[in-house]
Parts: structure tokens; sequence; C-alpha cells
């Protein structure tokens, strides 16, 4: 089983898309795959028409009251499962401080699950916290949609020097360009310069479409209702790139 | 939590799967996906590896896409696939590496994946709607039919609908479970597709087995159940003669030669119930097939073993092994080739088709009849094991670690006539009893068996040194590496002689004996006791 992490410190990158639409590409390829929503706003769980609910919240989730496997829902494909969003995910460092070991939690959880699935993708909230630490922890490679502007950089920047001070050195990073908008200078210059600078970047881009914003109108992932398009064949190259890229 | 399985149902002829969509409609809001032809191929080996072991492999081809598939690991939860770039997988370690592999490597061992059926099905495909539209159960129903791989008409075997929980949704399976079962009386299938698909062309799972497994009546004449074993064994050599000279896999040629094997020791082991005449005709004919097979199965052994045979030497010298590997597989095609053409001569034609009208001939009862003929069986049965059971303990017990090579390799062949006697005849006995002394025997096998083949392997890998040479340059290296090899055979073989005594003191130990004495010391009685 591997573990993907979707995280940016900003919101608003692109990291449901990018969860979503990679899951049902792994699943269609006959990997066993489960979404975990760990955002409270729960926009994974509403592209998948699933109910962001979570029986006995985090409090129970957390203190191992109550298995994973048991809140797990199927969605309209398959092989892709999600463990839904819940409105008490808001409260979760919190709750995250008061069990023992903190950071470790969400892997020792994650664990009893790896015979049943091969991948696992962690649609992770924003910010830094001890939620991202736990999801740092966990995941064996981060996949970072980044933004093309200067904002971004500095917040890609500080998350590597979260991952450095915090001794995180085997955790994979793969960031990866995303809502990129061809017609806006900097985003070009970014495109150029920055893989000039960052070893790590994905070759793959993800253009800023219509298409991918009408996943909320449809409620499906965008392969599902676009056969094809810049989006759908970026999607496509990214999720190959990353499958390399994770060894699976 | 254990996952909810598939549940299938058989939909009778007198139900046409319409209604039931529309009993499904008038409750449900219902979703239709386009109608898809579906094509499985159901694989195994020719022994039923992975079915007798509860799982179930196949291909799946559907909109140009194909699948393999596998069911019957509770872990991978129903139906898990894969997808399938190229052929079919014909060996294990053709499937790419994950779970299925993994599942199905250990069972199958170095047995070849067969097409045992196929099935084409026309499947329509209805999705149950919750109130957000979201899928709650999937619901399929199939008209299917079967045929054999790749030849002749589909026929029909049956319409069924198969209801596929949504994980975390269990109401709407339970409802339409419900539904089918008040207004239409069905309930879960008790077959698989592949049991019905099977059924249609005239076969079922597990239909050739290697085992041995006769059920005689201990007062039935020896010679029918003579007849009732060698009608058996040349079934096995029958079957395996496809596979064989296709070359599948190895162990077609390896069960057909123990069929023969086990033929030959019946002949000569189950004495006094066919006359000499008879025998005569046999005995030498079948030595023959024994010759003329030995040498692909010595390659086939050797290339088997081969990777143990490179992991015995220090990781260096192992790629020096690679034209040994060459040779092998270069000689092992041409000896098959031979082989080949002796399995279609006409003697060996001739031969099976001779033995079976032999077997077949209804014995006529009032006719001489050679001494043993009436014999019942229990009582032969008795007399022959114990016979050669003081055999095997008095030339056992006069090995010591001096003896003659020949002494072990005469003893091992005694051994093998006793535990083919004990095989045939196993279910005469208190299954508990015999099995143990099949068991104690099969471990002084073992040991015999070791000595002798250790060292015909280390002489034919002296021997094929030697044509390596002539046939074309080969590496010093290689030679070198090939020594090496050849002192550890030899080394082990030496071991294996030293451990005798101690494998046959257990064997011989008095508790073995009086079990022995208890079983089949009491010559004119056979039943059960």
């Amino acid at each position: 089983m591997r573990i993907l992490g979707v995280y940016n410190i900003k919101g608003g990158v692109g990291k449901t898309a990018t969860a979503v639409n990679l899951a049902y590409l792994a699943s269609r390829e006959g990997l066993r795959t489960l979404v975990w929503d760990l955002d409270p706003q729960g926009a994974a769980s509403f592209y998948f028409r699933i109910k962001p609910k979570v029986k006995g919240g985090s409090k129970k989730m957390l203190r191992g009251k109550i298995d994973l496997d048991d809140l797990i829902k199927g969605t309209d494909f398959e092989n892709l499962d999600l463990l839904p969003a819940d409105f008490s995910y808001r409260n979760m460092d919190l709750l995250l401080d008061e069990v023992k070991k903190p950071a470790l939690r969400l892997l020792k959880l994650l664990r009893p699950l790896s015979y049943e699935y091969d991948l696992i993708f962690l649609d992770c909230p924003p910010s830094i916290s001890l939620v991202s630490e736990n999801i740092f922890q966990a995941t064996d490679a981060l996949l970072v949609p980044t933004i093309p502007t200067t904002l971004s950089l500095r917040t890609y920047r500080q998350l590597l020097d979260f991952v450095a001070n915090n001794k995180l050195d085997s955790l994979k990073i793969m960031p990866f360009f995303s809502m990129v908008d061809r017609r806006k200078r900097m985003h070009i210059e970014m495109l150029e310069q920055l893989p000039k600078h960052y070893d790590e970047l994905l070759t793959t881009h993800i253009p800023y479409a219509s298409d991918v914003e009408r996943m909320g109108v449809f409620r499906q992932p965008l392969l599902e209702y676009a056969s094809k398009g810049p989006a759908v064949t970026a999607y496509e190259a990214l999720w190959a790139e990353v499958r390399a890229g994770i060894s699976l | 939590m254990i996952k909810q399985q598939e549940e299938r149902f058989s939909i009778p002829d007198v139900i046409h799967p319409d209604e039931i969509v529309v009993a499904i409609q008038n409750s449900r809001s219902l979703l239709e996906d386009p109608s898809t032809i579906v094509v499985r191929t159901f694989l195994d080996s020719f022994d039923w590896r992975l079915y007798s072991r509860g799982l179930s492999l196949w291909t799946e081809r559907r909109d140009g896409v194909s699948r393999l598939c596998q069911n019957g690991i509770p872990e991978l939860g129903p139906n898990a696939w894969i997808t399938l770039p190229g052929a079919a997988p014909r060996f294990s370690d053709d499937i790419p590496p994950g779970q299925i592999q993994e599942s199905v490597a250990q069972p199958l061992g170095v047995r070849a994946l067969m097409s045992q059926v196929e099935t084409e099905s026309q499947v329509r495909s209805l999705r149950l709607l919750d109130s957000a539209e979201k899928t709650v159960l999937r619901i399929l129903l199939e008209q299917n039919g079967s045929r054999v791989s790749g030849t002749g008409q589909y026929r029909f075997c049956g319409n069924t609908i198969r209801l596929l929980p949504v994980r975390g949704y269990p109401k709407p399976l339970s409802r339409i479970r419900k539904l089918l079962r008040s207004k239409f009386g069905l309930s879960v299938a008790k077959d698989d597709l592949q049991d019905e698909a099977l059924q249609a062309i005239g076969r079922e799972a597990g239909d050739y087995s290697f085992k041995l497994s006769f059920n005689f009546d201990p007062m039935l004449r020896s010679d029918l159940a003579a007849r009732q074993i060698h009608l058996y064994l040349l079934g096995i050599i029958e079957r395996n003669i496809p596979g064989m000279k296709a070359d599948l896999d190895s162990e077609f040629l390896h069960d057909l030669r123990v069929a023969v094997r086990r033929t030959r020791s019946a002949l000569t082991q189950i004495k006094g119930v066919f006359s000499d005449f008879e025998l005569d005709r046999f005995k030498s004919r079948l030595a023959w097939v024994g010759q003329v097979t030995g040498p692909t199965r010595d390659m086939d052994v050797f290339l088997l073993g081969f990777g143990q045979y490179r992991e015995s030497l220090p990781q260096k010298f192992r790629d020096d092994l690679n034209p040994l590997h060459d040779f092998l597989t270069k000689h092992q095609k041409m000896e098959q080739q031979i082989l080949v053409q002796k399995i279609n001569s006409p003697h060996f034609r001739k031969l099976l088709k001779e033995w079976r009208l032999f077997l077949e001939t209804t014995v006529d009862e009032q006719a001489d009849t050679p001494p043993d003929a009436t014999t019942p069986i229990g009582q032969l049965a008795n007399r022959r094991i114990h016979k050669m059971y003081r055999r095997v303990l008095k030339h056992g017990s006069a090995i010591n670690d001096e003896s003659p090579a020949e002494s072990l390799h005469d003893l091992r062949k005694e051994c093998k006539k006793l535990r083919y006697l004990m095989e045939f005849f196993q279910h005469l006995y208190p299954n508990k009893k015999i099995s143990r002394l099949i068991r104690v025997l099969k471990e002084l096998l073992d040991n015999l068996g070791n000595f002798q083949d250790l060292e015909v392997q280390a002489d034919q890998l002296r021997e094929y040194a030697r044509q390596m040479v002539e046939e074309r340059e080969t590496p010093h290296d290689t030679l070198l590496a090939m020594g090496m090899l050849v002192d550890g055979l030899l080394r082990r073989q030496q071991q294996a002689h030293l451990e005798f005594s101690e494998r046959f003191a257990s064997f011989s130990r008095p508790r073995n004996q009086r079990m022995f004495r208890a079983l089949f010391a009491s010559g004119s009685k056979g039943g059960k006791r």
C-alpha cells in the first residue's frame, strides 16, 4: 500500500480535483484506491455525492473507538472508495493533541487498511498544523499542487523548511504546477524558470480549465464527463508521472 | 468489517429478465448503462490447483479492454482485478506483480494456466440510486453462454442476476434480495458461472486428479480390482498426452511417467491375476515408454531446479552458469521433439490401444484362470504388502555406512513398490493407521531418493559438461562452476548416505513393525478393522 498526500499550505490550488481525478485514474487501472477527505469543507465527498458525515465524528475515530473500515463508503466507481469528511475535522488539531504520539496517529489508523488498498489519497486541509505533521508522517509522498505565482512559491519554500526542520527526510515531495493560465506572463515565466531550481518539480502541469471547475456541477471526476481536452490529457499524464514516481 | 459479498441468483426460464427490471423500477430510482458483451476465460492448471483451494481466476474482455480477475481471497474482496496489457498469463510469473500474483503463485507452483472454459455474457448494467443520485447498488442481468475455449458455438448456460453491493450501503442489497425472493421466488445460486459453464459443455471442475482413489470391496476378485487400477492409470496416461506433446508444462510428462511406473509396478506386484502371456505382452513395451520419456524429464528436472543450483553457488559465480542454462533449454527442446515423435509413433499408439482393449475385455469367470485371479483383493493386498514389507525390512537392515550405493538403489526400488501397493489399496485399511505407515515410508523414500537422484544429477552434469565442450567453445569459468555444482551434489549425497541409518531405524522401529504386522500379516483376511 502507498499513501499519497495532496497538500498545500494555501487553499484553492486544486488539491481536491487532483486527489479525486488521480484516484479515479488509479482505480481504473485496477488499483484498489481510497480517498480520505480530511478537509472539513468536504469537497471530495461532495464530488462523490457522499454525505460529509462520519459516525461518532473525529473524536471517536482518533481515539480508536471506531475502525476506519466501518466508515468507508463505496463511490460510483469500481475499486474507488471514500472515507468521507466530517465537520468535526475542523477540531482535529485539538483532538490530536490529546492522544499519545499525536504526530503518528493517522499512520496508526491507516495501517490496518494496508491489505485492502493499493493506494490511499489523503485530501488534506490547507495550513500547517498538527494535522499536516500527521500527514507528512503517514505518507510515502506528498503531491503539492502549486499555482505558478510568487506567493505560491513562498508557501512552497515554507513547506520545504518545515520538512527540513522536522527531520522528515524520507518524505518524497512531488510539486507540480496547477491551474496554469498561459495568458498570464507570470505563469509563463515561472514555468520556464522554476524547473531549473527545483529538481523535484514534476514535468506535467495542470491547465486552468473550466472543465475542471464543472466537477462541482456534475459531481463527478473530470474524466467521467469529459473524455478529452487539455485538462483530461494533463491529469492522465500527471497520473502516469506520479505512478512511476512512487514505483507502483 | 467483513465486506459484503456479491450475490448471484439464477433466473428460471419462465421469468423474463424484463419483469425483474420493471419490478425494481416500480420501487426505486434505477439507471441503466449501455449493455455490453463480456467474454470470460476461466483459467486453472490442468489438475485444478486453484479450484481445489477455493480460488478462481479468469480473464475478462469487454469493450476492447482485458482484465485478469480473481475471486476467493477474502481480503482482496470480491472480483479483484488488474488490467491485462498482453496475452493471458501462462505461468504465475507472467502475472504482473501484486496480490493476485502472490495468491496464485504458491498453489500453481510449476504448473501452467490453461483455459478451462470460455463464456460469453450479454450484460445489462443497472444502478440503483439514492436521493443524491449516488449509486448504492449495482445490478447486472447476464445471459450466459459457454464453450470449449475458442471452439464452436456458445451453448446457453442460464440467465442470472448479480447484485453487487456498494461498500457502506447494506440496505439496498437486502431490499432487492427480499424483492427477488418474495416476488419471483429467487434464491442465491449454488454454483458460480464457471461451474455452470463447465456443466453446459459436459465437464465439471476438478475432473482430473493425479491422486489414487479406489474403493474396492475386499471380496472383489483380484483380477477385476487390478483391471480397475490399470484402467485408472491408463486414463491418466491418455489425458496427459496432449499437454505433454504441446509441452504446456513439465508436469504432464511427470504425471504420465509416474502413471507408467505405477502400471509397471502393479503388473508385477499384483501377482498371479493375469496370465504370464499377457504380462509379457505389455511389460517390456511399458518399460520402453519409461525409457523414451526419460531424457526430456531429466532436462526438465535440471531446468526446474536451475534457480536453486544457481543460488547454491556464491554470488560472483552464479552468472557463470548461464551457458549451462542455454544448453539445457536447447537440449530440452530437442529431446521434446524426439519424445513427440515417439509418442506419435504407431508403436506407442498400438500399445495404448491394445492395453485398453485387454483391460476392457470382459473376464470370462468360468475360464481357466491364473492362480490369484479369483482371490479376494483384500486377501491378496495383505499378502503382497506384507511380503514386500518384510523384504524391505530384511534388505534395509543389512545396509550400513559401508554398503555399496547399489544396495541403497535396490532398496529404493523395493520401497517404491511397497508404497505403490499401499497406495493402491489404502482404502481397505483404517485410514489413520495406513496414512501413518505411508508417511513413514515416504520419509525413508525421500532419503533414498535424494541419495540416488543426487548421484544421477552429478553424473549427468559431468556428461553435460563434456557435451557442451564438444558442441561449442565453453568458458572455463562455466565448467568450473559446474564442477562446484557437482561437488555440492556429491557432498549432499554423502550426507544422505550418513542419514540413512537414522531414517531406516525410524521406519523400522518396533511400533511401526507392530502396526505393519497388525494391518497386513493376517494373510487371508483383508477387510477393514
